[in-house]
């Protein structure tokens, strides 16, 4: 069998999507009720579930609180039967931990943390099923969780990962474009102010390609906006309606 | 906008665990249909290359046509095609990069008029591959959707014809949508553009091509050989008569087809075989190569021919050269006689490093100022005969290595008392010393047509175990009291000597004296500087003892003739020969008396050695073994005798060796000389024995008619000699009730060491054909064919093949094939003038004669002993050694010219072909190293500066590959 062709000459994906198309998204706010805020998204055939508390006091030791600003605690998990082959641990290894404190990273700077001096924000986010862009859904389902917590952002953190194959930049990579091997590159974005909360790649990339991958990767962000912002607008028109009659 | 579906694939994983993966898939409502008869060309968004509108109808070929007639469609006439995605896919997942590549850049090329749909993303083309649909199903019911669709989206204004190679879609789609057609692609061809030839001639090569292939991956499959059985199994089935074992001997002439298996001894009895049995094929020879102990089962007989159940063991110890690490790889050029001879070596397994420091400290010396001496302890212990007896050696001329003399004398009590001295050199390697173990390795001293490599040290071998003419030498003696009329044989002595021969003889000289012509004398050292009468008294004894000897000799094989069966003419001395001088068994010189008294003594002295040692050592005694052979082997050779009007009786050896002697003709002696070859070929090999591996009556020696025999006269150039003089050692000890102080082998240890013998006599045996064989191809190499005369000689047929015939030439002692039907299936005619030409035609094989009939009707036929003229050339190969190749140029004898009929009266020896070869490569290097005498020369005149300067780096390699090897070594 001849390799994967992952752009045909026709300029369709393996999955048939064009370059700079997304996934199938759809989310859920307001998962749990015993939680203050939970999300469920799925993007493509990526699960992933989120769940928020807080604010709320310090809990453990004392000496970790900060004067001025509230602590976020992320925490990651992927399910054992989340990927191909089935996982030995679902939490504390090294990738989980590295997940975690890119997530926190992310949130430090959307979340208003300085209204909420000594005290912690929790975030635990797991991955039900990884079939590519696993951290942009993560994001994704925290934003959502952290707003149906209610506590103040900045703005939407929107993440989307971008690849770069045969000359042209492809969005939202799924599964088996990212385990062809080329570069990936992910994205944390704040639509509103174009600021970018979080940029990882880890592979090698020339740098006269390096902005068209960022610019597809923004575009995908801000298409993830849109979507997750008419999710948001969805859960709050059907909370209303609850609350008001 | 897109509609998302799941793909499941089920995958296998590296552990064989079924992993089961869910991909996406998303379908659009509108993909690129391409074709300027698309009412919404807006929505298709169709950019890019378009098909063109004014064809009769588009054409989608199914997968399998893209697959397999791809290169049709890439004829520029076929217009209007469609390639499906799903057909695109089967070519890029099942043929590969390189014919997807090629589809792919049909696709790209403007001037083909044909298109990609990706009916697969289109979401009302796209079908899910339902549950337990095969693959190939699928793509056809896709492709035909997506026809279909196209069809309407074309708002049904253009015909679409599907092309299938799939049976079962034409009459299944046929007529479901009008206006789209399913036909199978040859129809599609024939309907639509008969005219196009060179598309049809492509059709029909792939579709020829297609079949050859699936008939090829069919036969390689069958191809796949059996597994061997396991031992276990082998050895029950042996047991119980099931399968057989034997040794395969590949057929020479046909490798590719015919093996045999010849039996071993026991086992052809008890199943009643009476011949070897055919193994046809190389898939029934299930991977055993020549040589290899073979365990075969037996086909019904309406199929008869066998098959290789297993190999057994390997018992061959032949390695290849690239198995055993520690053999340097021989290195040379080809056609290098250095580089060649050191390949035989390599082939056969023959190390010859010569003796290391540490073999040799352990050796005596002989030299001028310290000379060896016989030592006072010695002399005590040993039967003193340089005083009684008078001791002699008959030998070749120019023998270095002298292991035997003889002696006659009479007795006070008017016998006579015979003596054989055997060289003593178990004295001088004391077992398992460093000598001793190097010389077991070697186990025989091997002589290649120009050379030969010692078994001992030269200092034991030429020197102080040679018996050699007025010096002391220690020996083993065995002496017969003979009665002084009868012969008979009243006492025997065994025992350690100190000997002096008085004189060295070669046969010649021995002859002249034994026929009373004393002219020889003046060529015996040993008699110059002798007074007249001191000469005379000592001429009368040597003669005397000479004679009574032959007299004894004569007597002794009479009486051995006669309580036994007759023996086989000289077949023991042929052997023997066979193993120092093949060619000059071919080309006998005439035999001397004294030749067979020689004979006669050591095969007496041998045989009582070996009553001796079996009767002292019933289960540890080396001795030698002839098995009498097969019957069906002598088939040819009666076969062949017949031809010629003889009839050979083979019985038993006496009635053979008499049929031998009767089958003689007069007009051609050749004749005789070939069946007795023939006869010594059918003859199983004597082998080296333990006796106690075997029962008492397989002692038996065929061709000597003993019933008891061993090597004991050589042991300068035999191992197994050595090991019968230190049994005979212990013997006497044993007799005299002193303790055995040699460490005697165990029956196991001892049936080991036989095998390892008989190995080496065989490489011994093999790289001294081969040798002689390279010699007769280097000397036969740089001849012109046409114009040189040697290469033309007389040869005698004496086997016929179904393609061609064995031809024997006397002249060069050479065997080889010369064949009738050349490569191109021509054969062979000859014209009224005799001269043979190729010519298309037949070959009939009859039972003693073949016949070649050519189209044009003529036809020649070739019988056995016929006499042809051949032409030797010598077949060239880069990655097998040389062979010489023979071509029948007239079917009349080679009537040699009658100026030159004296000087070639005499066959050409071995000896002086030898000679020549070796004198042409001299001259080569001579002639190099003059040229490089002129290149110093030049450097001094240029003042050039010495050493290696890239030019002459650059010379050297220009050398390399311009030299012409067969120039230097011109005559």
């Amino acid at each position: 069998m001849a390799g994967l062709e992952l752009l045909s000459d026709q300029g369709y994906r393996v999955d048939g999507r064009r370059a700079g198309e997304l996934r199938k998204i759809q989310a859920r706010m307001g998962v749990f009720s015993q939680a203050d805020g939970s999300a469920y998204i799925e993007q493509g055939n990526t699960k992933a579930l989120a769940v928020v508390y807080g604010p709320h006091e310090i809990r453990g030791s004392r000496s970790r609180a900060l004067p001025d600003r509230a602590l976020v605690n992320c925490q990651y998990s992927s399910a054992t039967f989340s990927t191909g082959e089935r996982k030995r641990r679902p939490h504390g290894d090294r990738k989980s931990c590295e997940m975690g404190l890119q997530l926190r990273q992310t949130f430090e700077a959307a979340i208003l943390t300085q209204l909420h001096p000594r005290s912690q924000i929790d975030i635990y986010v797991q991955v039900l099923q990884a079939d590519g862009g696993t951290y942009a859904a993560c994001v994704n389902a925290a934003t959502l969780a952290v707003l149906d917590a209610g506590i103040p952002m900045r703005d939407f953190v929107c993440a989307c990962s971008a690849g770069f194959v045969d000359g042209t930049a492809l969005a939202d990579l799924s599964h088996v474009e990212e385990a062809a091997g080329g570069p990936q590159l992910a994205l944390a974005l704040l639509p509103a102010s174009g600021q970018i909360a979080l940029l990882e790649m880890d592979a090698r990339l020339h740098e006269d390609h390096l902005e068209r991958v960022l610019e597809a990767a923004a575009r995908a962000a801000r298409d993830v906006h849109t979507l997750l912002d008419r999710v948001v607008r969805q859960h709050v028109r059907e909370a209303s309606v609850l609350l008001g009659d | 906008m897109l509609q998302k579906r799941e793909k499941v694939l089920l995958l296998r994983t590296f552990q064989g665990r079924t992993l089961r993966i869910v991909r996406e898939h998303y379908l659009r409502p509108s993909v690129p249909c391409n074709s300027p008869l698309c009412p919404r060309p807006a929505a298709c968004r169709n950019d890019g290359k378009l098909l063109s509108g004014d064809v009769t109808h588009y054409m989608v070929p199914d997968w399998k046509v893209v697959q397999d007639y791809l290169e049709i469609l890439e004829f520029p006439e076929l217009k209007g095609i469609i390639f499906m995605q799903t057909a695109c896919q089967a070519v890029q997942h099942q043929r590969g990069r390189r014919q997807y590549n090629k589809l792919r850049n049909l696709l790209k090329d403007a001037r083909h008029d044909c298109v990609l749909f990706a009916n697969e993303f289109q979401q009302s083309c796209y079908l899910p591959r339902e549950r337990g649909e095969s693959m190939e199903k699928w793509q056809t019911r896709s492709i035909y959707k997506a026809a279909v669709w196209y069809y309407h989206h074309c708002q049904d204004r253009m015909p679409i014809i599907m092309v299938t190679e799939d049976e079962e879609a034409v009459p299944q789609y046929g007529s479901e949508t009008e206006g789209v057609f399913v036909i199978s692609f040859k129809n599609y061809l024939d309907n639509f553009w008969p005219d196009l030839k060179a598309a049809h001639e492509l059709c029909d090569s792939i579709l020829q091509s297609r079949r050859e292939r699936e008939n090829e991956s069919q036969e390689s499959h069958r191809k796949e050989y059996p597994e061997h059985l396991p031992l276990e199994v082998l050895e029950a089935g042996i047991k119980s008569g099931r399968y057989i074992q034997g040794i395969l001997n590949v057929n020479k002439h046909r490798a590719q087809i015919e093996a045999f298996v010849r039996l071993q001894g026991a086992s052809s009895k008890d199943s009643g075989l009476v011949s070897d049995i055919l193994i046809h094929g190389m898939k029934a020879r299930n991977r055993s190569i020549h040589g290899d102990m073979v365990v075969v089962e037996l086909l019904p007989k309406s199929d008869w021919k066998g098959r290789t159940v297993a190999l057994c063991e390997n018992d061959s110890d032949d390695k290849a050269p690239g198995e055993s690490p520690s053999e340097p790889m021989p290195t040379g050029r080809i056609g290098d006689l250095e580089g060649e001879i050191a390949t035989i070596l390599v082939e056969n397994n023959i190390s010859v490093a010569p003796f290391s420091e540490a073999q040799m400290c352990k050796m005596p010396v002989n030299t001028p100022e310290n000379p060896w001496k016989v030592s006072p302890e010695e002399e005590r212990e040993r039967r003193d005969l340089r005083k009684t007896h008078l001791v002699f050696s008959i030998d070749p001329k120019g023998c270095e290595d002298v292991d035997d003399t003889l002696s006659v004398r009479t007795l006070t009590n008017g016998n006579l008392e015979l003596g054989v001295h055997i060289a003593d050199v178990t004295h001088f390697v004391a077992p398992n010393s460093y000598v001793d173990i190097e010389a077991k390795t070697r186990a025989t001293t091997y002589y290649l047509a120009d050379r030969r490599y010692d078994m001992l040290p030269s200092i034991l071998s030429s020197d102080l175990c040679s018996l050699l003419g007025g010096v002391d030498r220690y020996a083993v003696s065995i002496m017969w009291e003979l009665d002084k009329t009868s012969y008979e044989i009243k006492e025997v002595w065994y025992g350690r000597t100190i000997i002096r021969s008085s004189y060295k003889l070669f046969y010649e000289a021995a002859q002249e004296l034994l026929d009373g012509n004393f002219n020889i004398i003046d060529d015996i050292p040993e008699f110059r500087g002798l007074d007249e009468r001191s000469r005379q008294a000592k001429l009368e004894e040597l003669v005397w003892a000479v004679g009574k000897l032959t007299d004894i000799a004569r007597h002794v094989r009479a009486k051995r003739d006669l309580c036994g069966a007759l023996e086989l003419e000289g077949v023991e001395v042929r052997v023997q020969l066979d193993e120092k001088k093949n060619i000059r068994d071919l080309i006998p010189k005439q035999p001397l008396e004294v030749h067979e008294t020689v004979a006669e003594c050591m095969i007496l002295a041998n045989h009582w050695v070996a009553k001796k040692i079996w009767e002292s050592f019933p289960h540890q005694a080396l001795l030698r073994q002839h098995p009498p052979p097969h019957q069906e082997f002598f088939s040819e050779l009666r076969e062949c005798a017949k031809a010629k009007g003889f009839f050979i009786d083979t019985r038993s050896n006496k009635t053979l060796a008499d049929s031998l002697d009767n089958a003689n003709d007069p007009d051609d002696p050749i004749v005789n000389r070939l069946l007795r070859s023939m006869a010594t070929q059918a003859m199983s090999n004597a082998l080296y024995f333990s006796t106690g591996s075997c029962a008492e009556e397989e002692f038996h020696h065929y061709g000597l008619a003993l019933d008891k025999y061993t090597h004991f006269t050589s042991p300068i150039r035999r191992y197994a000699d050595i090991i019968v003089h230190r049994l005979l050692m212990a013997a006497i000890s044993k007799d005299k009730k002193t303790e055995v102080t040699e460490n005697l082998f165990s029956n196991k240890d001892l049936e080991e060491l036989c095998r390892h013998i008989n190995n080496r006599n065989r490489a011994a045996q093999h790289s001294q054909k081969q040798s002689t064989e390279l010699f007769q191809c280097m000397y036969f190499k740089d001849k012109d064919q046409e114009t040189e005369e040697r290469c033309i000689a007389d040869g005698v047929i004496y086997s016929i093949r179904t393609n061609g015939v064995l031809v024997f030439i006397p002249r060069f002692g050479i065997k080889g094939a010369a064949y009738l039907k050349n490569k191109d299936g021509l054969v062979i005619s000859c014209g009224p003038d005799s001269r043979s030409e190729w010519k298309p035609g037949s070959l009939q094989r009859f039972q003693n004669k073949i016949t070649s009939t050519t189209t044009a009707g003529d036809s020649v036929t070739f019988h056995l002993f016929d006499h042809v003229t051949v032409r030797i050339s010598v077949q060239a190969s880069r990655c097998h050694s040389d062979t010489i190749r023979l071509e029948i140029m007239s079917n009349k004898p080679y009537m040699i010219p009658d100026t030159e009929l004296l000087h070639q009266s005499a066959p050409l020896l071995k000896s002086d072909l030898v000679k020549e070869v070796t004198r042409s490569v001299e001259e080569a290097h001579l002639a190099q190293e003059v040229k490089g005498n002129i290149i110093q020369e030049d450097f001094q005149k240029y003042c050039q500066t010495k050493g290696r300067s890239l030019y002459t780096l650059l010379e050297e390699i220009r050398d390399l590959a311009l030299l012409d090897v067969s120039d230097s070594h011109g005559i």
